[in-house]
């Protein structure tokens, strides 16, 4: 195989551009059957299952460990925001309750590019970049959680814009608007139902399986979503990348970030393809950092996404609330010049530890995703 | 530049290819503006701004070659490596032509004098030759063609085995310093040239077959 004949096969696949993107439709039909099929299950299942299921997470402290812990544990925010969706749209749990649950996830969801950067922890120089370039993603959200939970537990502010932002879009909180998309996925959801109900389930024993079903479905067709959006876009995100490295300002870099998130509906696909760029010194932090954000905002589509398959209005507020969350922090704490910096000093400070002390960075990775958050559940709830 | 995303055009490793040959139509450009110096009249001080300009570009784009390599690296993964190798060896073979031009132009400003020589004819003819082995291989490394990377080759070790011919004679030969050190040494950095030339074309054509006792990193003897 020659240069010339490689070149001309760079990112091609055995499967056609047309067939691969219907293929992209089909997957996110499947998704959105998993969330109603979740949905659904959790309305089976009863009200009293409901709350020995879910009681343990009203506390908000909790309600955000369970967001990482679930976050950390399926490697997707994607996921998980549209698991809460589905679980607000059952009414399992409030919108009070989910709010943290959201905020969680965001957190949870910059594990995976942490992992990424290990990959080159006995190399000193390259490490310390690719670290400081994935933990910014962590001080980031952290800081932004930090700042924004409390407020919206003291004001509701992000619930308030996001419920009226809902119902001007759907109708009131309480209500049930005829989303359309949510009569596509009825009939698969029905075949699911009988089909379980057939043998010989029924009660809660059928609503665990249907939301086992819907939590397949979900992660399964998330991942070939994933997975095909990024062989169907990869020349034109490399393409980007580079006129971003070259000429981009970080109002374009964060704009990409959104853009390719959402396409590859998957944040952390974004986030973990600037780790190599950071280690081999071509991307540097305070550019890697914009295209972060965006991939907070762009990833939130997802979780907007499952709400369509829901007639909830309060599972729209929640995804509504995940994307003002996001665009919230950047305004506060990207905007003003002063403060934009911080968890860049953050990220490098941990960074050069990381760097001296590898094993600081796994201890990093374990303490903060996993550790930590167990602890303060087992407190809090 | 994010409607760009939208836009078609060439993907990562065709457009580093064709970045690639243009940075060999610079070494090209170097080469030739060099030698004039050294074997015309031409006088070198009036070709030096131009060949240290041309030098910086191809550095220049070196540099952001490798930038795009890393990327592409990180999007695709690593289905293209030995493409990506290849690319890596090849400019980095090409960069080495812009300075080895840079070589033969400090010696026309060191004041070697092969102008007006009973060997002018010659040299220039041979000059000629090179510069259009620069156009053969970056046609190769558009388009392979087996039967004409087999034909340079052959081209290629045939002319670098006069240069050593040449080398060695002058090495042996009683004729003043003057005359024929100049030339051993000029000799000497065509045949690197040269060396360099079937290089790129090999890594064109077989990325990860490298020559014994070759590595990606270091290149030259």
């Amino acid at each position: 195989m020659t240069l010339s004949t490689l070149a001309g096969e760079t990112g091609k696949n055995s499967m056609p551009t047309a067939v691969r993107a219907m293929l992209v439709g089909g997957l996110i039909y499947l998704f959105l059957v998993g969330v109603s099929s979740l949905e659904q299950g959790i309305k089976v299942m009863g009200q009293d299952t409901q709350e020995q299921l879910f009681s343990n997470v009203s506390n908000p402290i909790a309600g955000l460990c369970i967001g990482i812990l679930g976050t950390v544990l399926v490697q997707s925010s994607s996921a998980s925001t549209s698991v809460i969706v589905g679980l607000v749209a059952a009414g399992a749990i409030d919108i009070e309750t989910a709010v943290p649950m959201i905020m969680g996830a965001n957190i949870g969801t910059t594990v995976t590019n942490t992992l990424v950067s290990l990959g080159s922890a006995r190399r000193s120089d390259e490490f310390r970049r690719a670290f400081a370039t994935a933990t910014v993603h962590d001080f980031f959200n952290v800081i932004a959680v930090a700042v924004l939970l409390p407020l919206e537990l003291l004001t509701g502010v992000l619930s308030n814009a996001a419920g009226r932002l809902s119902e001007l879009l759907v109708g009131s909180s309480g209500s049930e608007w005829k989303s359309p998309i949510k009569a596509w996925v009825k009939t698969p959801v029905g075949w699911i139902e009988d089909l379980e109900s057939s043998l010989g389930l029924g009660g809660t024993a059928l609503g665990v399986t249907m939301v086992l079903t819907g939590l397949v479905l979900i992660i399964v067709s998330l991942g070939l979503i994933t997975k095909n959006m990024r062989l169907l876009i990869a020349d034109r995100v490399e393409r980007s990348m580079n006129s971003v490295l070259s000429k981009g300002s970080g109002s374009v870099a964060m704009l990409l970030g959104v853009v390719i998130t959402m396409l590859v509906q998957s944040s952390s696909i974004t986030t973990s393809i600037l780790i190599p760029m950071s280690a081999a010194g071509v991307l540097a932090i305070r550019n890697a950092y914009p295209v972060t954000l965006g991939a907070n905002v762009g990833t939130t589509i997802t979780a907007l996404l499952a709400a369509l398959a829901s007639s909830s209005p309060d599972a729209l507020t929640v995804a509504l609330v995940h994307t003002l969350f996001n665009v919230t922090a950047i305004v506060i704490l990207y905007v003003p010049r002063f403060i934009r910096d911080v968890p860049i000093y953050c990220a490098e400070w941990l960074a050069r530890i990381a760097a001296a002390r590898p094993v600081w960075a796994v201890g990093y990775v374990m303490g903060a995703f996993i550790v930590l958050p167990l602890v303060v559940f087992a407190i809090a709830r | 530049m994010v409607l760009s995303f939208f836009r078609k055009s060439p993907s990562g490793l065709e457009h580093a290819v064709s970045r690639a040959v243009g940075m060999l139509g610079d070494a090209r450009h170097s080469f030739d503006l060099a030698t004039l110096a050294l074997l015309t009249e031409t006088s070198a001080s009036a070709v030096d701004a131009d060949i240290r300009a041309t030098d910086e570009r191809m550095n220049r784009t070196e540099v952001e070659l490798r930038s795009e390599l890393v990327i592409h690296i990180s999007v695709q993964g690593t289905m293209n490596i030995g493409s990506v190798l290849g690319l890596i060896l090849l400019i980095n073979r090409i960069e080495r032509i812009g300075d080895q031009a840079k070589n033969v132009l400090d010696l026309a400003e060191e004041g070697a004098v092969l102008a007006g020589r009973p060997d002018s004819e010659t040299l220039l003819t041979e000059r000629a030759e090179i510069s259009a082995l620069f156009g053969e291989v970056a046609e190769l490394m558009v388009e392979h063609d087996d039967a004409r990377f087999a034909e340079l080759t052959q081209h290629c070790e045939e002319l670098q085995a006069l240069h050593q011919t040449k080398i060695n004679e002058y090495v042996h030969s009683m004729e003043p310093g003057r005359d024929v050190v100049p030339r051993a040494i000029y000799y000497r950095y065509l045949n690197r040239i040269v060396a360099n030339l079937v290089g790129i074309a090999r890594a064109a054509a077989e990325p990860l077959v490298l020559e014994p006792g070759e590595s990606v990193v270091d290149l030259d003897e």
